[in-house]
């Protein structure tokens, strides 16, 4: 008699008890890592993490009460203020969606084919189905949890809003777990196919496709939704067509007009609906991952063997584009040069950096799309205000997403030099070299980036030519306060053992700089509003400005600026001292 | 050339390295011999200013690395004991790269770059991106940026890890040849061949102390064995373990 015959069969709780521990173990390392991190926090880490946890408190805090009141304004409509705030809500679910997708997309790029932990997993003993699920668990962690972290405070906010009962939470949480498991298998079963399907190493070519496809779904499910159809009721054949095309469900086939119909408050949907849209969402979330896990099965040696093939860079000569560089940046001494060089040639070559600009991409392209279609062509809000108005928080609003690009370019740059830190550190050359040439490096893009943004979308607007030499200048000074902020804190909080660009940002050190970035524009948006509203007011009753109205104009303004040349200033100061005594 | 004066670095209460204190000259291979943990690369990064020293002085070609730290570093070419690169540039790439840090005026680093490429049998595969070398490519594309600016003092941290017959054979003969041309080589190995067939002295480091320093044959004086003690066990009673030395010895007879 062999072992396998005298051994008692397992049942199947034991084997899904055995399975999960497997699952488990190899999640492991990255929870343990975790926890060994905040464990050998310095006290000063420890305080540090203890203010961005009461900051996050403040910033749901803030969401909480933004949702609050915007949910208010709508149950206060007549007749159909449930059927807005379903709108609303069925909106902020396909966002969450759409966002979960191309994160997942990314993230299972990066965690199925090209970590390093790879080898070591692929070589040992473990079962395809285990490596699988783990590796599920981790994609869909590692792209959930911030999108969820900041859902928490907008399903709070509808369920007290509605007052609803306990039934409502229940739902909500039993909700979320299919709706993110299945943008991660998605994510998952098209990286997949593509890795397997283009020639090797060409995560390049792949993520390319990612993004096509990528904002392709972003066009689909904008056009989807038709938002501008919340601000132009006259647009939809009067109140009774509004009223029945509000009604209408987005789409009855996305997850995200399921998980709406299980979780509104005041949908008024019988419990056999609710149940039947959570049922679909449930199989629709095991389809996928069954689907998933058979392609990953199928697939995952081959896909992850292309990768692991080498390439050479385009050509073997010197590019154009670095003959170009070299001649612009002849007058810098060869050093520096040569930083700069090396600093565009990373940041091309490395897709986990450049492939995040794939998701700011799609942002900007809805963020530009939203004001394309502003109703602005008459309608009683279309007023000298109104446009102006929008102007000035499209200002605040541009400068927030240039941030949120620094975030995840200019912070991890000091980080990113990695394991070969050494190089440059034990070359003959002052650090502050490193510090202007990445300066130079992130501020060219971001810059052009900010202003063609605040640009683009004021003259959508058809804003004063004052307000665009305003938003103009202030995104300057804004983009060098937040690129030398960016680099500072990025010196201070590196991370040199993560080769992973996304997860670099996601730290202490990234969610500071944010926050610090969203203070400073913060209080140059306050600086300027004043002037602005004078400027405004002026022009539009056409009178003669008086001088002691001009002299705080120009006190206000001159403090706004003085505001972004002080963060400039003292970051790259800051910064590049750290940087000196940096050890890697 | 290099000269360490009474230099410590203590790690929160471990001393990782004690009142060490050694001259190389100019033309030697030095040997930096010790067991794991003894502070051999402790004491190399401090050389290379890339971690402050607790107490003490670094002076390498007379320039205080800390108080001159662009004039030392200029003079030196490094090997760290792990051989991490940008992956995302090919070794060619790399190598200019590191000419235009040391200020190496492009046309000569361009000459440098082919010959060193060729030394270190990379020619063929110059323009690949390094993340597809292995160990020990990688560790000869250090070797080759190292070169690069033709230093004065070479620095390497166990250079011979990961390296196959050839190439170890190869880096043994450049070293004497870079020696015969005046440049200074401090060398930690766990090689002990290496260190018997290259260098001129040897300093053993033990617990973070130097417990011996001198050629082969005043440490074997040092050690108490006979002249033909092998380093082995020389190295191995310097470091406290005479049992195994002595088993090491009685086995060889």
């Amino acid at each position: 008699m062999n072992a396998s015959q005298s051994a008692p069969k397992a049942g199947p709780f034991t084997t899904i008890r055995r399975d999960v521990a497997s699952v488990a173990l190899l999640l492991r390392p990255r929870i343990l890592s975790a926890r060994n991190r905040v464990r050998q926090l310095q006290p000063r880490g420890r305080v540090g993490l203890a203010a961005l946890g009461g900051l996050a408190l403040f910033l749901w805090a803030a969401i909480f009460a933004l949702f609050q009141r915007v949910l208010g304004f709508l149950l206060q409509v007549e007749e159909f203020g449930p059927t807005l705030t379903y709108k609303l809500l069925g909106m902020v679910l396909v966002g969450f969606f759409s966002v979960l997708l191309f994160s997942n997309l990314i993230s299972s790029l990066s965690t199925f084919y090209l970590s390093s932990d790879l080898d070591r997993l692929r070589s040992a003993p473990v079962r395809a189905g285990t490596f699988f699920y783990a590796r599920l668990t981790e994609t869909a962690a590692e792209s959930s949890w911030m999108v969820m972290l900041f859902a928490v405070p907008a399903f709070l906010s509808f369920g007290v809003s509605h007052a609803a009962g306990p039934s409502y939470y229940l739902l909500t949480a039993i909700t979320l777990l299919p709706f993110i498991t299945i943008p991660a298998a998605l994510g998952i079963i098209v990286a997949t196919l593509l890795v397997t399907v283009l020639p090797a190493r060409r995560t390049r070519d792949v993520l390319f496709v990612l993004g096509v496809i990528a904002a392709a779904v972003v066009y689909l499910l904008l056009r989807l939704l038709q938002p501008e159809r919340l601000l132009s009721p006259e647009g939809a054949g009067g109140f009774a067509g509004f009223l029945a095309d509000m009604r209408a469900p987005a789409s009855m086939y996305l997850p995200s007009t399921w998980a709406a119909e299980v979780i509104h408050p005041s949908s008024g949907n019988s419990t056999a609906d609710v149940a039947f849209y959570w049922v679909l969402l449930a199989l629709t979330a095991v389809l996928a991952t069954v689907l998933c896990e058979a392609v990953v099965r199928r697939l995952h040696l081959v896909g992850w063997s292309k990768a692991q093939e080498g390439r050479r860079p385009n050509g073997a000569g010197m590019a154009r584009w670095e003959r170009g560089v070299r001649r612009l940046t002849r007058p810098l001494a060869l050093p520096t040069q040569m930083l700069i060089i090396k600093e565009i040639k990373l940041f091309a070559r490395d897709s986990a950096q450049w492939s995040q600009l794939i998701l700011l991409l799609s942002l900007i392209v809805v963020y530009v799309y939203n004001f394309s279609v502003l109703p602005l062509a008459g309608g009683p809000l279309v007023t000298f205000y109104f446009r102006n108005a929008i102007a000035f928080m499209n200002l605040a609003l541009a400068a927030f997403v240039t941030a949120a690009v620094a975030v995840r370019f200019v912070f991890p740059s000091i980080s990113l030099e990695g394991r070969a830190f050494w190089i440059v550190k034990s070359a003959p050359i002052d650090l502050r070299r490193l510090w202007w040439a990445k300066f130079g490096v992130a501020l060219a893009p971001l810059l052009v980036l900010g202003e063609a943004l605040v640009l683009t979308t004021n003259s959508f607007l058809g804003v004063l030519p004052v307000m665009q030499w305003l938003s103009g200048a202030t995104m300057f000074g804004l983009s060098f306060g937040m690129v030398a902020l960016g680099l500072c804190l990025g010196a201070t909080y590196p991370r040199f053992h993560v080769e992973n660009a996304a997860k670099i940002s996601a730290g202490a050190g990234g969610i500071l700089f944010m926050i610090l970035c969203m203070l400073l524009i913060g209080v140059v948006v306050l600086l300027e509003a004043w002037p602005v509203y004078a400027i405004f007011s002026y022009r539009l009753e056409e009178l003669t400005m008086p001088l002691a109205t001009k002299l705080g104009i120009a006190l206000s303004l001159g403090a706004a600026g003085a505001l972004c040349i002080a963060a400039f200033v003292v970051a790259s100061r800051f910064g590049i001292d750290r940087l000196r005594t940096l050890q890697p | 050339m290099i000269e360490l004066v009474r230099l410590h670095k203590r790690y929160g209460q471990t001393d990782a390295v004690a009142d060490l204190s050694l001259e190389v000259e100019a033309g030697e291979v030095f040997g930096f011999l010790g067991p794991n943990g003894a502070g051999k690369t402790t004491t190399i990064r401090m050389m290379m200013g890339l971690l402050q020293a607790t107490s003490g002085h670094i002076r390498l070609g007379g320039y205080d690395i800390e108080s001159n730290p662009g004039d030392a570093k200029q003079l030196c070419g490094f090997v760290p004991d792990r051989p991490h690169v940008y992956e995302k540039l090919s070794a060619r790439e790399f190598l200019e790269f590191v000419a235009g840090l040391y200020q190496v005026p492009r046309i000569e680093a361009g000459e440098r770059c082919d010959e060193l490429l060729a030394l270190f049998d990379l020619t063929e595969r110059a323009d690949e991106l390094m993340e597809s070398f292995s160990h020990g490519m990688k560790q000869r594309a250090v070797l080759a940026a190292a070169l690069v600016h033709a230093p004065k003092i070479l620095v390497l941290d166990e250079p011979m890890v990961g390296m196959d017959p050839r190439g170890a054979r190869l880096l043994k003969a450049t070293f004497r040849q870079l020696a015969s041309n005046g440049v200074c080589i401090f060398l930690s190995t766990h090689s002990l061949d290496v260190a018997e067939e290259t260098c001129d002295r040897i300093g053993v480091i033990h617990r973070g102390r130097l417990a011996a320093i001198g050629t082969l044959a005043e440490l074997r004086n040092a050690a108490g064995g006979d002249a033909t003690s092998s380093l082995e066990s020389v190295f191995l009673r310097l470091t406290g373990d005479s049992a195994v030395a002595c088993k090491g010895d009685e086995a060889s007879e």
